[in-house]
């Protein structure tokens, strides 16, 4: 069996996973759409944190609350909550990320009638003391929303086990990414990228089984020969087509690391042992690998992707994300010169979630990929 | 055959007499801010809800590049400087203001040549998150210092943690301000600017409530032009002078019975940010369907924050006047100020311009004409447009939509269509 | 009292005629460049076939796209008004109206009196109009009078998943070189008007009945993809593509 079955399982229908895992453990889930979300608070709290990206049809309901000018990872959310196929939550968690999510979650609240509705609002600056005291303030008053909507305590002790494991899955993940780095026929795109969707919506210490059992078998495979493919790096938002790999992948390019919202961004800063929980956790969100929505310097993720691709020697950078993403397109241009000024030759591609305009993205990749 | 105005006969005295003097003190700010340097002034640019009354004490000439955004809009430069910042690489959903501006630092374009470089650059979230990067980018491009005041998005109420946050902030920016400036805050000065702050949003205020009277001596459109001052010189004396005048000349025309729009029929609140690009465009079709937009969510976001502000303790009260603007409260309580307003103002309808460039004001709006008209019971009228960009305006479809908004309000007052 | 009611559409102008109140008769013809040339000809052509003289009409109404071309109309009004008017008349029951055109698409909420309430439109794209079905007919090289049934024939419709009409396009021919079934390609793309014209009506309210009008009314495959895609029954009156003609007849009758 493909090692990595457990994972596209999970990927193959995540509403009908959640559900079955409620049924299963009479659990509770919480929605999120964004890496800010607390996952840890979640864990602590014995409830699932289930990762909704984009919709899973075409829209039919989200037209009457969103304009079309409006991403469609936020569109596609709201029809599925419109729907009644998110029937299986118990409440959402809204951290602030964009101005289409802090709308969305307005009318979310206003619409969607998915059990409990609890605003994350987090500082959007991540770099100055009172910043800081904000972020711990916000996630301190998240636990105990959190409690009173779980309807359980969360106490210091649930916190330590949880961030325990989310830092062992994290530290999981990362070897894993480095796995792929080093040889990357060893965990193509597409189980990779099952992986990190199944990340986001798994049992979490099934997942952190999974991933060890994963990693175990993979370092006992034989040295790989050395590894054909021009090497790249995707850089960008939220991604949910698994195509992209498949595609980069046939038209001779091999991902050797993605820094993506939905990929490696959500895995860096492990959560120190000692202190106080939660300021703990609140410093890992300060200092994880930045989101173009959040400020920490006005060069600071251009100087994180140069030394990503630098690091895993990369030979161009694909960005991917969606259209009618704001802070992502605003920050394309530098990054872009950024990477230029290293000799690192860039393609960008815009994507919708519920379209694949394949022809048209194969050209590019195909186009990029003999520039290099 | 298209709905003709009747010839108006009071045309001259309907013009406002105020505009000129508006249109001459614009023009002596924007020299001064251009020729700054020369005096050793410095230029500070800031977004248009950013706390102006610090650099105001400081004697720091504040430029915004939003106001500058509207001028390139009016001027119908607007979709030029986008495709120049579309070819910068800058993607075509973004904000159009920000590309303007973007492209225009580049070019020096825009009417005026181009505004006068930053000596620093003051970034309020409290309108939108774009502002955040655009304020990043010119950051990098101008290699002058930024500051960021974090204003949390209130969904539902404005909480304690958030006031701290930006409490402490307001001390940074202080510091900030001190240390780029090369000298110390005169806090007194500062209070003294609060008061003027105060008087002149008042004043702005009792301005725009003028137009509750029947019929509006001055329409959502006069508003657009006169909010210049409240904006840019939040402040100072000169806003106070201005609105004081402008609001005697309001007071006369009540007196007097001129309207802005001859032979008033209909009363429309206006939703969003203007189109510039096509703001006499747009008073001519409503003007002649008799229909005057009345009041707009707009201009009096900037007096919307006086129930917050204490002009004994301006610097105290800043945090939540700052924070608690139209824009930056969840979507059921911007229905709540719309119902508030319909009623002040006896709207009968409501116009929302869903902007593509500006999704904290747009996204939501369905949901706001929905509440509103399940209360109110009035029709709404949604027109999709752009508030610099001029390619995204479809001038017949947008015709035929006003036009059939003003046959349901005919048929609602009994008229046969 | 004699009335007629002109609508000059971008493709086709079409006159009725009502005398006290009932419906005499009606008449299209295409537009071509001349708007202003088409609406006075069809309202000549109408007449004609009526045995009526020009100078028996009491008023005229102009509607459609190029309404306020038709000087020789004593009053131009919206289609959106005149589309509710004329459901009205036909089906006093009506209380949504959804109208697809040859380049835009509207849905309009009416009350008991056949007075609008809300609307809402689609003019910004020509997936969701009229031209959405040609351009797809061409590309497969059928009649548009046939396609509406060939949809109904398909035993496993295919998915358009495109938005844009030009992109879609392209899925067909994808469609058609992968070799998937005809009748289910053209069950796709009625799918798609049906999803893309429901989508855009939900922004009113819509309250049962529904009636379609305009000239892909006529289209049986188009008015079942759209009952699948509002979940309800979607009445039609072999008037449809009149309605707007109708309504602005009857409207001009209501001005003495």
């Amino acid at each position: 069996m493909d090692m990595f079955q457990t994972f596209h399982d999970v990927c193959a229908d995540p509403n009908d996973y959640a559900r079955r895992w409620k049924a299963a453990t009479g659990g509770k889930v919480v929605g999120t759409l964004c890496s800010y979300a607390p996952e840890e608070l979640i864990l602590a709290g014995g409830a699932l944190g289930f990762r909704i990206i984009g919709g899973s049809s075409a829209i039919s309901k989200a037209d009457a609350h969103l304009q079309s000018y409006s991403c469609s990872l936020i569109r596609g959310a709201l029809d599925d909550a419109l729907n009644g196929r998110l029937d299986f939550l118990d409440g959402m968690i809204f951290p602030h990320t964009c101005d289409s999510i802090q709308r969305l979650s307005d009318i979310w609240r206003l619409n969607a009638g998915t059990g409990f509705h609890l605003d994350v609002v987090l500082p959007v600056k991540l770099n100055t003391e009172s910043a800081r005291d904000y972020m711990i303030a916000v996630m301190g008053k998240a636990r105990v929303e959190l409690e009173k909507a779980l309807n359980r305590q969360i106490t210091d002790d649930d916190l330590q086990q949880a961030i325990q494991t989310c830092n062992g899955i994290r530290a999981a993940m990362l070897k894993l990414y480095q796995i792929r780095q080093a040889s990357p026929g060893r965990v193509a795109g597409r189980p990779m990228h099952a992986i990190t969707r199944a990340s986001m919506i798994m049992d979490r210490h099934d997942l952190l089984e999974a991933l060890t059992g994963v990693i175990a078998q993979l370092e006992k495979q034989p040295a790989p020969g050395a590894a054909s493919g021009k090497r790249i790096l995707i850089s960008g938002g939220v991604c949910n087509l698994p195509d992209i790999y498949g595609l980069i992948e046939s038209c001779g390019g091999s991902v050797v690391w993605d820094d993506l919202c939905t990929g490696s961004r959500q895995l860096t800063g492990p959560i120190a042992a000692d202190g106080d929980r939660m300021a703990a956790i609140a410093d890992r969100y300060l200092s994880r690998a930045i989101c173009p929505a959040k400020h920490a310097g006005v060069t600071a993720r251009g100087d994180e992707l140069v030394k990503l691709a630098r690091d895993s020697k990369c030979q161009g950078v694909i960005f991917v994300f969606l259209k009618f993403c704001d802070p992502h397109a605003f920050d394309y241009p530098y990054l872009k010169k950024m990477l230029a000024a290293q000799g690192i030759p860039c393609l960008l591609l815009e994507l919708e979630e519920q379209i694949a305009a394949q022809g048209q993205l194969r050209t590019r990749c195909e186009a990029f990929l003999e520039m290099l | 055959m298209s709905t003709q105005s009747p010839p108006d006969h009071d045309k001259a005295r309907r013009k406002i007499k105020a505009v000129k003097k508006m249109k001459d003190i614009m023009m002596l700010y924007y020299i001064d801010a251009k020729t700054a340097d020369q005096n050793g002034k410095k230029v500070a640019w800031i977004t248009s809800g950013g706390p102006v009354e610090p650099l105001i004490a400081m004697d720091v000439i504040p430029v915004y590049p939003e106001n500058h955004g509207a001028m390139i809009g009016a001027s119908k430069m607007g979709a030029d400087l986008c495709e120049k910042a579309e070819a910068m690489g800058y993607a075509r959903n973004l904000c159009s203001y920000a590309r303007c501006d973007i492209a225009c630092a580049t070019v020096n374009g825009g009417p005026i040549g181009g505004l006068p470089k930053p000596d620093m650059l003051i970034c309020c979230n409290n309108i939108c998150g774009t502002v955040l990067k655009w304020y990043e980018v010119q950051a990098r491009f101008f290699g002058v210092p930024l500051f960021i005041l974090d204003t949390p998005f209130n969904h539902t109420d404005y909480t304690t943690e958030a006031h701290q946050y930006i409490q402490r902030q307001l001390q940074e920016y202080i510091v900030f301000l001190e240390t780029h400036c090369g000298r110390k805050m005169d806090h007194d000065r500062l209070a003294e600017v609060g008061r003027l702050s105060i008087a002149g949003q008042r004043l702005w205020q009792q301005v725009l409530d003028m137009a509750a009277n029947r019929p509006a001596p001055m329409s959502a459109f006069d508003a657009f032009f006169h909010l210049s001052l409240i904006v840019t010189l939040r402040g100072t004396q000169t806003v106070v002078d201005y609105y004081t005048e402008l609001l005697d000349e309001m007071k006369t025309r009540v007196a007097e019975g001129i309207g802005a729009v001859p032979a008033e029929r209909y009363r429309l609140l206006w939703d969003n940010l203007p189109i510039w690009f096509r703001t006499r465009w747009l008073s001519e079709r409503f003007g002649a369907h008799g229909a005057c937009l009345v009041a707009d969510t707009y201009t009096s976001s900037w007096a919307g924050s006086l129930k917050y502000l204490d002009e004994d303790d301006f610097l105290g009260s800043m945090a939540e006047g700052y924070s608690r603007i139209y824009i930056n409260i969840g979507t059921d309580q911007m229905a709540e100020r719309v119902i508030e307003m319909v009623q002040k103002y006896g709207a009968d309808g409501l116009v929302l311009h869903s902007n593509r460039s500006c999704k904290p004001y747009s996204l939501g709006q369905y949901d706001i004409q929905r509440i509103v008209q399940q209360q109110m019971g009035i029709p709404a009228l949604l027109i999709e447009a752009d508030m610099n960009d001029a390619r995204n305006f479809s001038e017949g479809q947008i015709e035929t939509r006003i036009d059939a908004f003003m046959e349901i309000l005919k048929a609602g007052k009994g008229a046969v269509c | 009292m004699l009335t007629v009611g002109i609508d000059i559409g971008s493709i086709s102008a079409k006159a009725a005629a009502i005398l006290d109140g009932f419906l005499l008769g009606s008449k299209v013809i295409l537009t071509g460049y001349n708007a202003r040339k088409a609406g006075l000809a069809v309202m000549q052509d109408l007449l004609a076939g009526l045995k009526l003289e020009r100078g028996a009409v009491d008023r005229i109404v102009a509607t459609g796209y190029s309404r306020n071309n038709a000087d020789f109309a004593h009053q131009a009004v919206t289609e959106i008004t005149c589309h509710a008017v004329g459901a009205h008349f036909q089906d006093p029951e009506i209380r949504s109206v959804i109208d697809i055109g040859g380049q835009d698409s509207k849905a309009i909420a009416l009350d008991n009196t056949g007075r609008v309430k809300d609307f809402a439109m689609n003019d910004k794209c020509a997936a969701g109009t009229g031209r959405f079905l040609e351009v797809m007919a061409r590309a497969l090289e059928l009649d548009l009078e046939a396609f509406g049934d060939l949809s109904l024939q398909a035993d496993h419709p295919a998915t358009i998943s495109s938005l844009c009409t030009v992109f879609a396009e392209s899925e067909v021919i994808s469609l058609i070189a992968k070799g998937e079934g005809r009748n289910n390609i053209i069950a796709a793309i009625h799918d798609s008007i049906g999803a893309r014209v429901a989508a855009m009506a939900r922004r009113v309210v819509i309250v049962e009945p529904v009636m379609m009008t305009g000239g892909v009314a006529k289209n049986i495959g188009v008015v079942r993809a759209l009952e699948k895609n509002l979940d309800c029954t979607v009445r039609i009156s072999e008037y449809c593509q009149v309605n707007g003609a109708i309504g602005a007849a009857l409207l001009a009758a209501r001005r003495t």
